[in-house]
């Protein structure tokens, strides 16, 4: 008859074993003397290590009200609605894009000062942009040959009005749209009133749809609330690790895209870099240091980043701030 | 209405913050962490609340451990730089707070690997063979297995120190 081993006498005084094991560990023990000594050598060693974790217990400790917990609990579970009501929004346009809804990479390079070319539209699907500068080509030779001299490094950008937008034909679901700014936009001026927010205040004001990129230093908060039951217009400013400020603009389309037809005209000549001064016929316009803007457009809701940096770059940027939303 | 987790929370409410304590080692952090714990099965509603709460438990605790872990290179990055060295204080030895005995014990499960003290913490908290062994993923004829080695470990660790602090004494 075997001896009973020592991890099984551990089991069987833990009462981890079965009954029917404990039973046959307690008629071996019945007659087996030897198999007695260790089990209750393991008893005392069950003991002393009980002992000593014992002296490792924090000082008395005081449970809170369970009624307190209760309440936490019931509150970090209604925030978490508020998120869920966010990440629905969210959803709804990372969904635009895989369905084939408009997103649009609104660009207007290298535009002289108080010449915007009036209404003029160019389309170029992602896939074909290499292959299709024509349609992206005239412009820009407009511009140069009215006044190389003063040619904008920074790229301004417009959102066209809906209507504008082509039907999206798949597979190219993203596209980009080159647009410039059409000319009675000039001198518009938003209705309303831009507060200056703080990040908590704002985020009171508008809920947890404040559209912002997690992990960047928030530098500025403007809100413009417009008539009673309206969404309002938010611009959150960021700084990159750069030093380069990104803006996230989100609001009604009309509004969203005056707000950017306006900045256009109103921002200063930003100062030249060498690499910008290359003309644009030679050198891919967005691979420059330009103030270019993304956007991403459902129904009368649009979204965007604008900052000087790099097209793709911007890109990157609204997809993270999609998947985060959409993780929240 | 008579809630089991309330029920939960009045049983265990001390093992968890033991248990905390014994990774943490920071009373009033074991404490947070035990009520996060709690709160987090209330919005949760887990279906085997007791392995659940220790379960969640050991993950805080990791977490804060490799926060803990952050932060240290953080200041060993700071005492790096000679300029921010005067103004870093180092953190006061924990064990400073503990009198020698538990010093001892603390020293003692130390030298335990990280998966017997695990096991050997869980069963000191309550949880029976079946519930250590869906949580640590060990299969349920290893956990007396584990166990018997662990304590064995611990006493066996816990007495050695001894032995060598008993020599040091007579000898000085």
């Amino acid at each position: 008859m075997r001896h009973i081993p020592e991890d099984e006498l551990h089991a069987y005084l833990d009462q981890g074993l079965s009954r029917s094991q404990c039973v046959e560990i307690e008629s071996h023990l019945a007659a087996c003397p030897s198999c007695q000594a260790a089990r209750d050598g393991i008893a005392a060693l069950r003991d002393r290590t009980t002992a000593l974790l014992s002296k490792l217990a924090p000082p008395r400790a005081f449970p809170p009200e369970f009624e307190s917990l209760r309440r936490r609990a019931a509150s970090e579970v209604s925030a978490r609605r508020r998120r869920e009501h966010r990440a629905a929004w969210a959803a709804s346009l990372v969904a635009a894009v895989g369905l084939g809804w408009t997103a649009s990479f609104l660009l207007r390079p290298h535009e002289p000062v108080g010449l915007p070319a009036a209404g003029q539209v160019a389309t170029l699907p992602v896939s074909t942009r290499v292959a299709a500068p024509a349609q992206d080509r005239p412009a820009r030779r407009d511009t140069a040959t009215i006044q190389p001299s003063r040619r904008r490094a920074a790229v301004k950008a417009v959102a066209a009005k809906s209507a504008a937008l082509p039907r999206v034909i798949p597979p190219p679901a993203l596209e980009l749209s080159s647009i410039d700014i059409p000319r009675s936009d000039v001198g518009f001026e938003l209705d309303g009133m831009w507060r200056t927010m703080s990040w908590a205040g704002a985020q009171a004001e508008a809920g947890d749809q404040l559209p912002h990129i997690d992990g960047l230093p928030v530098v500025q908060v403007q809100v413009q609330t417009s008539e009673q039951g309206k969404q309002p217009l938010m611009v959150v400013a960021q700084q990159l690790a750069s030093g380069e400020v990104i803006r996230t603009i989100e609001g009604p389309t009309s509004d969203v895209s005056h707000l950017l037809a306006r900045r256009a005209m109103s921002d200063p000549m930003p100062t030249m870099t060498p690499g910008d001064s290359a003309p644009p016929d030679s050198a891919p316009s967005d691979t420059n240091h330009a103030d270019r803007t993304m956007a991403m457009q459902r129904g009368d809701r649009m979204l965007v980043i604008t900052g000087a940096l790099p097209s793709d770059s911007l890109l990157a940027m609204i997809r993270r701030l999609n998947a985060e939303m959409r993780s929240k | 209405m008579t809630d089991e987790l309330e029920q939960l929370y009045q049983t265990t409410y001390t093992a968890v913050v033991r248990f905390l304590y014994r990774k943490v080692w920071d009373a009033e952090r074991a404490e947070d962490l035990a009520q996060e714990v709690f709160v987090r099965a209330l919005t949760h509603r887990p279906e085997k609340p007791r392995a659940w709460v220790f379960a969640v438990a050991a993950n805080l605790a990791r977490d804060e451990a490799r926060a803990a872990v952050r932060r240290k290179r953080h200041l060993t990055l700071l005492k790096a730089d000679p300029v921010a060295q005067p103004t870093v204080e180092p953190a006061a030895d924990v064990l400073v707070e503990h009198d020698e005995r538990v010093a001892s014990v603390q020293q003692a499960l130390s030298t335990l690997t990280p998966r017997d003290r695990e096991i050997l913490l869980l069963w000191d908290a309550g949880l029976s063979y079946p519930e250590i062994a869906t949580q640590t993923g060990l299969a349920l004829g290893a956990v007396g297995t584990t166990l018997a080695r662990a304590r064995r470990r611990l006493v066996d660790a816990h007495d050695r120190q001894h032995t060598i602090e008993g020599n040091h004494a007579a000898h000085s």
